[in-house]
């Protein structure tokens, strides 16, 4: 019995040692969203191997999506805590980038994995993915193999998509179908209109209902069968090619601007399109490592399909117009 | 002629918990039941109106068996001490829900409950609702409905007992009179000896679910016999 | 006037909490993306359309809901000895705690083309919304409904049995001048929880046709970044609430004299009985189904995986922790607007007593996110968030749980306050004696079912805690959404059906603890 009381001092002392130490140590916030910091998201591995070499603490802040972090941002302005902002898309830079929130940062994307080059100052991408249609190989034998004939064919599967106010995906669409049919997306849409089961809240509302049956496809990511395939074993759930190609969403991070710690918030990004960083990526956020590399990739992710060309529209026109877009689907989803 | 006899009811299976009562009253007679709390006065009543089911024995009126009876067939008007009247509804809806509960009343049943309502001495008050009266005047509502009712058996559950000397004493002097023009039967539950000698020339001793004294109310509160009524009455 | 001074400080705290933020988010009108034109909702088409769809589901859905629930209400009062009755009522707590995802998932597996009773494509549409609100306000309202069968004096009963009144007159002189008391307040209640749903009607809409206003205060603030317009439709909002309480009050009347409580035994006809029963298993099948969904589903989850997680521990000790809070403050607060609005209502001033617990239903329609985010505005140049997201969190959910806590006890303490105020006063019992010795043990039914609802409701809510995010800061509401959005559907299933076993347990034990071993609701 003696012998506890020293211990109990020695690991007080430990204690008080280590917490010490942390207060001496600088704090890294990044700001990101949520399903980035859950426990099986990149989030905690990240954390780890940053932490290992960086001689400071990370601090992972999850929010609830990209539009919450910027919006935090502006809200916070030169209060704001935050080093980093992690998982906006390029729908949200031109916005972004007008707030004048954000620090150049200097660094460039070396052996770039993205279909076409990537040049921009304040913003540099972590990881990329491709919409798609994703449908049960077993319930639905010949998917369309175009966004054209997916319109066009009135007795085609029936669809699950989401809404372009409050989701991702749901943006993406609307984007795609813009850039393939233009201006005549109205018409296209309301082609289509008739075939949707639902529109869903967010991309998880959708893809449970999928799961459970409620419609031939769902609008997800090229890489969601990859998903499937490595963490359940189960290879019934494909996504479907389309000759047009397939609407681009990039994921970038950028420097804010009132950071006080702008060296290890550099040093952050430069570990962020690092091989340890983007290795993490394609098993956690299941998208597509943005920098190009043999080892980086699971071998399942050679049996997804091939979403070429990438589409994607100029941000400036997407900030411009999204509004006006938005309105034009709403009016026509809503007769 | 109101009989009942060997009417048995438990309220557990211990065989102190077993009453028997018998007793018969006679047309336009009011008997006063008194006896200690618990010991079977209200459950005579409950049993008599069909709230509680007695497991033998038979209520007769004029010979007629009425304890099958459902409650709402029973020749039998209740007033209890309290919430007798509906508090939302005003007087003479209070009181021609005793002749119809779909209140679709034919022109002589509506002069009926006014005539009621005016016997008691309430006319004018029609619209008012029981929340506006005395505690006095909300019995007199309730013996307004006994009326249009036109039941044989009269049944008052310390029906008074919250109003003053005074009042009481009028409304029991009014119950007396309505039995005796109506030829009913009344049994009176009251706590006070004085409402007793007041309301009928017979009362009975009810103690542990028994008759257990019977006679003349003078005579029974004067000798105290058995014991257990001189125990009630407090008197030496 | 000594409860004047609480009640004034209770109102005062939840005006700030509700109009201080708007204001705060009017102030961000400078900020770019504004347009004064936006405002003007009234020649907006858009937004003309969403508001006469907000209203019409809303009306339908309640209408949908109480109704029924007056019945079923009935049933479970005339059978008091039924067996499971207990275990019945606990069940019909549930579906307000399930989060507005798993609800969606679980309807899609009773009424989805998969389904046990398949509806087909008609499932998305009025049809889903209105199936799914239902199956989250029902049970709510014959909760909160039967009580108010328990004030009917036994006397009433049988007299109404010896005048040989029909069930229908039964029911229309004994039992809904009861009613009446409730009833408005449920029916608002229940309005506004379908007036601000979002996920479910965007979700089981089958499209923007099915938009509400909730979703139009959701872009305005997150997409386009327009705080004044978001201020403004959530203005328009209350207005609207404000508008159908007015007409629900008319429905309302308090009782007048005489009130009893006694238990509704009323011996009934075998035919009675069976319909009495019948009703209790269709509303028990009805909420029951989409439940059992859940728990099969989840029973083929990966149980060990979740539970064997010491995060999910993390997350359930942070749940019932927010819970039990918010259920303290806002049972707090609530006790002291309806102790003044009872003592308004006995000195003959019934009006300010109805504008006092309107005052307190009513902040439930205002989104919490316009709440968080204008709190935060104000908050953020002052203090650092992150210190204060339990706080804030506990805050609104307690605010977003007080009309639950007024509709509970607000009958109960009203007929306390008639029957029993002067004695207090003649025995000079205040304070801690009289809730000790009168109000403890005569309110602590209603009490302890308010207490048990609110925590409850706080351990399901996400929408708070998820505006403010932080590094550890989770709940199993958002470790369900986590698990939602990261493809781990199996996961998620387990998880949310801990949730529910958790919220069973919680409400069963707060329900005895507070409220005494007598059985529910009587």
């Amino acid at each position: 019995m003696y012998s506890v009381l020293p211990r109990i001092g020695a690991s007080l002392i430990f204690l008080l040692f280590c917490s010490g130490l942390q207060a001496a140590m600088p704090t890294l916030v990044v700001y990101t969203y949520d399903s980035f910091t859950s426990d099986w998201g990149p989030g905690p591995q990240v954390k780890t191997a940053f932490e290992a070499n960086c001689s400071c603490k990370l601090e992972l802040v999850g929010l609830s999506d990209g539009v919450a972090m910027l919006n935090r941002l502006k809200l916070e302005g030169a209060n704001s805590r935050a080093d980093i902002l992690l998982g906006i898309d390029t729908n949200l830079t031109a916005d972004a980038r007008a707030s004048s929130l954000f620090e150049t940062h200097g660094l460039s994307l070396r052996n770039s994995a993205l279909p076409a080059d990537w040049q921009d100052d304040l913003f540099l991408p972590y990881d990329f993915g491709y919409f798609a249609f994703v449908y049960n190989r077993e319930s639905l034998t010949n998917p369309p193999t175009s966004l054209r004939q997916l319109v066009e064919d009135a007795d085609g599967p029936t669809l699950l998509i989401q809404d372009p106010r409050t989701s991702t995906p749901g943006l993406g669409l609307l984007l795609w179908m813009k850039k393939v049919f233009g201006d005549d997306a109205d018409a296209a849409w309301a082609r289509l209109a008739p075939r949707i089961v639902t529109v869903s809240k967010g991309w998880s509302e959708a893809y449970g209902l999928f799961l459970k049956g409620e419609a031939d496809m769902v609008l997800s990511y090229t890489t969601s069968p990859a998903y499937h395939i490595i963490a359940e074993q189960d290879a019934r759930y494909a996504a479907a090619a389309f000759d047009e190609g397939h609407y681009q969403q990039i994921e970038v991070a950028g420097m804010v601007r009132t950071s006080k710690q702008k060296q290890l918030a550099r040093d952050f990004l430069e570990f962020m399109i690092s091989e340890e960083f983007q290795k993490i990526i394609p098993t956690t956020n299941w998208m597509f490592p943005a920098v190009a590399g043999e080892t980086l990739l699971p071998a399942e992710f050679g049996e997804l399909i091939d979403p070429s060309p990438a589409l994607l529209l100029d941000e400036q026109q997407v900030a411009m117009q999204r509004k006006t877009w938005v309105d034009e689907w709403l009016e026509v989803m809503s007769r | 002629m109101l009989r009942i006899e060997q009417l048995e009811f438990a309220y557990s299976s211990a065989e102190t918990a077993r009453m028997r009562f018998d007793l018969s009253i006679a047309d336009g007679e009011v008997l006063s039941l008194i006896g200690p709390s618990g010991s079977g006065k209200s459950t005579l009543l409950n049993l008599i109106a069909g709230f509680l089911d007695s497991s033998e024995g038979s209520i007769l009126l004029d010979d007629r068996p009425i304890q099958d009876l459902a409650v709402a067939q029973r020749p039998v008007s209740f007033v209890f001490q309290q919430h007798n009247l509906f508090p939302h509804l005003d007087l003479y809806t209070n009181v021609a829900l005793g002749v119809d509960p779909s209140l679709r009343l034919q022109p002589t049943q509506v002069e009926a409950v006014r005539a009621a309502l005016a016997r008691l001495g309430l006319d004018g008050l029609e619209r008012r609702k029981p929340g506006e009266l005395s505690g006095g005047q909300r019995q007199r509502v309730a013996l307004a409905r006994v009326l249009v009712r036109r039941r044989k058996i009269l049944l008052l559950d310390e029906a008074f007992a919250a109003l003053g000397p005074a009042q009481r004493m009028e409304l029991i002097e009014l119950v007396k009179e309505l039995v005796r023009e109506h030829d009913m039967v009344a049994l009176l539950v009251s706590h006070q000896p004085a409402d007793a000698l007041l309301a009928s020339a017979r009362t009975a001793f009810i103690c542990e679910g028994r008759v257990a004294a019977l006679g003349s109310t003078a005579q029974l509160l004067e000798q105290g016999d058995p014991p257990e009524l001189r125990e009630y009455l407090g008197s030496k | 006037m000594s409860r004047a001074l609480p009640a004034g400080l209770v109102l005062a705290v939840l005006a700030l909490l509700v109009l201080a933020p708007m204001a705060g988010l009017l102030q961000l009108s400078g900020l770019p993306g504004y347009e004064a034109a936006d405002l003007r909702f009234w020649d907006n088409a858009y937004l003309r359309r969403v508001l006469y769809f907000s209203i019409w589901q809303a009306l339908l859905s309640t209408l949908l809901s109480v109704l029924p629930a007056i019945l079923v209400a009935r049933a479970f009062a005339m059978r008091g000895q039924l067996p499971l009755r207990r275990l019945l009522l606990g069940l019909f707590a549930l579906p307000l705690v399930v989060p507005a995802v798993v609800a969606v998932m679980a309807v899609v597996s009773v009424y989805g083309s998969d389904g046990w009773l398949p509806l087909g494509r008609s499932l998305y549409g009025i049809n889903g919304i209105l199936l799914a609100h239902v199956f989250f306000n029902l049970p709510l309202a014959v909760r909160l409904l039967l009580p108010q069968w328990q004030a009917i004096p036994q006397h009433h009963w049988q007299l109404g049995e010896q005048l040989g009144m029909s069930t229908w007159q039964g029911w229309r002189f004994i039992e809904w001048p009861v009613l009446r008391e409730a009833l408005p307040g449920v029916l608002l209640l229940v309005f506004m929880l379908c007036l601000t749903s979002f996920a479910v009607v965007l979700t089981l809409g089958g499209g923007p046709r099915s938009t509400t206003l909730e979703v139009a205060i959701y872009q305005s603030l997150r997409f386009d970044f327009n705080p004044a317009r978001a201020v403004v439709l959530a203005l328009l909002q209350l207005g609207l609430c404000i508008l159908v309480a007015t007409l629900t009050l008319k429905l309302h009347r308090l009782p007048e004299v005489e009130i009893a409580e006694s238990a509704p035994v009323r011996p009934t006809s075998a035919l009675r009985k069976w319909l009495d029963l019948g009703l209790i298993l269709a509303a028990t099948l009805y909420v029951g189904l989409p439940l059992l969904s859940m728990l099969i589903d989840a029973l083929d989850g990966p149980i060990l995986k979740v539970i064997t997680d010491v995060r999910l521990w993390r997350a359930l000790t942070n749940t019932l922790l927010i819970g039990l809070s918010a259920a303290a403050v806002s049972v707090f607060a609530g006790w002291l607007l309806l102790r003044y609005s009872a003592g308004l209502a006995h000195c003959g001033r019934p009006t300010v007593a109805r504008l006092v617990d309107l005052a307190g239903s009513i902040v439930y329609v205002v989104p919490p996110l316009v709440i968080g985010t204008g709190m935060f505005v104000l908050l953020s140049s002052h203090v650092d968030v992150f210190d204060w997201v339990y706080p804030i969190v506990i805050a609104i959910n307690a605010l977003m749980g007080l009309p639950f806590v007024i509709r509970c006890l607000g009958p109960a303490m009203r007929r306390n306050h008639a029957r029993y105020h002067n004695l207090c006063l003649s025995l000079e019992l205040q304070g801690w004696n009289r809730f000790r010795y009168l109000e403890w043990p005569l309110l602590r039914q209603p009490l302890g079912l308010a207490i048990a609802l609110v925590t409850v409701l706080a351990m399901g809510d996400l929408g708070v805690i998820a505006l403010f995010g932080s590094t550890q800061t989770s709940t199993l509401a958002l470790l369900i959404y986590q698990q939602l959005g990261a493809y781990m559907i199996p996961q998620a299933t387990v998880t949310a059906l801990l949730l529910l076993l958790l919220c069973l347990g919680v409400f069963a034990l707060l329900e005895r603890l507070i409220g005494g071993a007598g059985n529910v609701a009587h």
